[in-house]
């Protein structure tokens, strides 16, 4: 299958869901359900738990193809370098696809490595070599994540040393170091403190003029501080809620 | 529990560990002073460097000194990379059924009986290297070998299959969703992660290889020599304590079977030792590397 590119589609559609349905384990977890997500937004996914909601971020990118016993039906297209592509067709490259969609987990997952090659390690494995660009780009992202003051003499020590609220901010400058396109948030702040939590809204909000973000959140101060749209998932279903109070 | 029932418990715990201490102690112990008059003199050097003829009254071990070395060694040199890539399409690799049939098989395989391997190794293995290499009967080191990596392999693929299945989970989605490929995740995580298992294994491994004794006595030929290729016949310790007949108690003969325990003793607990160093040295999952 080609990738497919539709004039028709306004540019402000990033991802178009298309007839999803995904079950786990034999469990219907979407049902069939279309939806389309704007670019340059913060679009916030609620819903009950175990309704589906990370799992429907990992159909962005592939990711549940990890876990053993999941199938998946429909289509997901993602206007990726300004080309609207199937995410599943088989030219488009999985790897290339996670370098342009990024993630960040509930817990923060830093790998068993100094603060440095974290950051540094997905330019590592995209096959970045010069250190120089290396450098500059990871005190670029620590910057932008407002870590570099609290980890500059300190990058060569391990990330597992971080405070929670440190290894979440330093997880979301590792996905964010390749510049992607798309930030998928699962529950990001429910680990953190207050203070932390917000700390990262405030990224969330600024990271939009670039990128167009989907976050899962349990928070309904939060979704209402910081989303421009509201999606609920429930029964399989995804759809656009009102946001109850405009944003701040 | 009463702090009285406690402190029972606690005796009981410290009695088996002092036991199992005092065994291993006791046994070196027993080996040294039944192997007395080989050592006394500084003659022990010169049994662990001289030839084996005990018509001319030299009782030296040195050929299966080399001959246990050779065999064991080289039964790692094939066993490692076989093992390893056994387990990395067991846990990194294939996922579900596939994986599932050969963990199975391998289980299975680390009970069969070792005397079994040695059949296998004199009726199939030995015609094979002696057809295909042209190498006289065929009984000789690389044959001895070959079996004893495929005696040690099974523990060593599980080991390694254990480790790597202990790494956390959230490490691998950190590297599949940052755009890496499984192979990727398995160099710069899975690897480095589960290097303290993957030294557990090899120390095992090869205490086995070194240990066993069966294979070596079956396969290799026995020949008292220093084997100067891997057709060569040898002879390892443990085939040799296996192997000499001495009816005299009291003869240097019977004494050079100390030797050779206390050299497999002292051979083993320096492996340990060095064994230990490493994995103290390159340090544990979970720090900076």
């Amino acid at each position: 299958m080609q990738p497919l590119t539709q004039p028709f589609i306004p540019s402000s559609v990033k991802i178009r869901v298309s007839n999803l349905s995904f079950s786990y384990n034999g469990r219907e977890i979407l049902r069939d359900t279309s939806l389309e997500f704007p670019e340059h937004a913060i679009t916030a996914i609620v819903g009950p738990s175990g309704s589906g909601k990370s799992t429907f971020l990992m159909t962005l990118n592939r990711l549940w193809e990890e876990l053993p016993q999941c199938t998946m039906g429909g289509r997901v297209e993602i206007l990726l370098n300004g080309i609207q592509q199937n995410i599943y067709a088989p030219d488009c490259g999985v790897e290339a696809l996670r370098r342009r969609v990024g993630m960040v987990f509930q817990m923060p997952n830093p790998l068993p490595m100094s603060i440095f090659k974290n950051v540094a390690f997905p330019l590592q494995l995209a096959g970045e070599k010069d250190k120089n660009v290396i450098r500059r780009r990871v005190e670029e992202t620590l910057q932008d994540v407002g870590l570099w003051d609290d980890v500059k003499d300190r990058l060569a020590g391990s990330a597992l040393s971080l405070s929670g609220g440190q290894q979440q901010r330093m997880c979301m400058a590792r996905a964010m170091i390749l510049r992607p396109e798309i930030l998928l948030l699962d529950e990001p702040a429910s680990a953190l403190d207050q203070k932390a939590a917000e700390a990262i809204e405030q990224l969330l909000v600024r990271w939009k003029q670039n990128c167009t973000i989907l976050i899962v959140s349990h928070y309904l101060d939060q979704v209402k501080r910081i989303a421009d749209s509201v999606v609920e998932l429930q029964g399989g279903q995804l759809r656009n809620r009102q946001v109850a109070t405009p944003r701040v | 529990m009463t702090a009285g029932s406690e402190r029972v418990v606690e005796r009981l715990f410290f009695a088996a560990a002092f036991v199992s201490a005092f065994v291993t102690v006791f046994i070196f112990g027993f080996l040294v002073y039944y192997g007395l008059p080989l050592f006394s003199g500084g003659r022990f050097i010169e049994i662990l460097s001289s030839p084996w003829a005990p018509h001319q009254g030299s009782f030296g071990i040195y050929p299966m000194i080399v001959g246990t070395l050779a065999i064991s060694m080289l039964a790692m040199v094939f066993a490692f990379p076989l093992s390893m890539g056994c387990a990395i399409l067991i846990s990194v690799v294939s996922r579900g059924r596939l994986s599932k049939v050969i963990r199975k098989v391998v289980e299975a395989m680390t009970g069969i009986p070792t005397v079994v391997y040695g059949f296998v190794g004199i009726f199939l293995l030995i015609p094979l290297v002696r057809n295909v290499f042209d190498a006289g009967s065929g009984m000789c080191v690389l044959s001895a070998s070959l079996m004893l990596a495929v005696l040690v392999s099974p523990t060593m693929i599980l080991f390694f299959c254990d480790s790597f299945d202990r790494v956390p989970r959230s490490y691998g989605h950190a590297v599949l969703a940052l755009g890496g490929t499984r192979i990727q995740q398995f160099l710069h995580v899975t690897l480095p992660c589960s290097w303290p298992g993957i030294v557990v294994a090899v120390t095992l491994a090869l205490g086995r290889a070194v240990g066993d004794t069966l294979i070596a006595l079956m396969i290799a030929g026995n020949a008292v020599q220093v084997p100067g290729s891997v057709f060569d016949s040898a002879r390892t310790l443990t085939s040799h304590i296996a192997l000499v007949f001495a009816a005299d108690n009291e003869s240097l003969e019977f004494k050079a079977i100390f030797a050779c325990g206390v050299s497999l003793y002292l051979f083993t607990t320096i492996l340990v030792l060095i064994i230990r160093l490493a994995v103290h040295e390159r340090g544990k999952c979970g720090q900076v590397r």
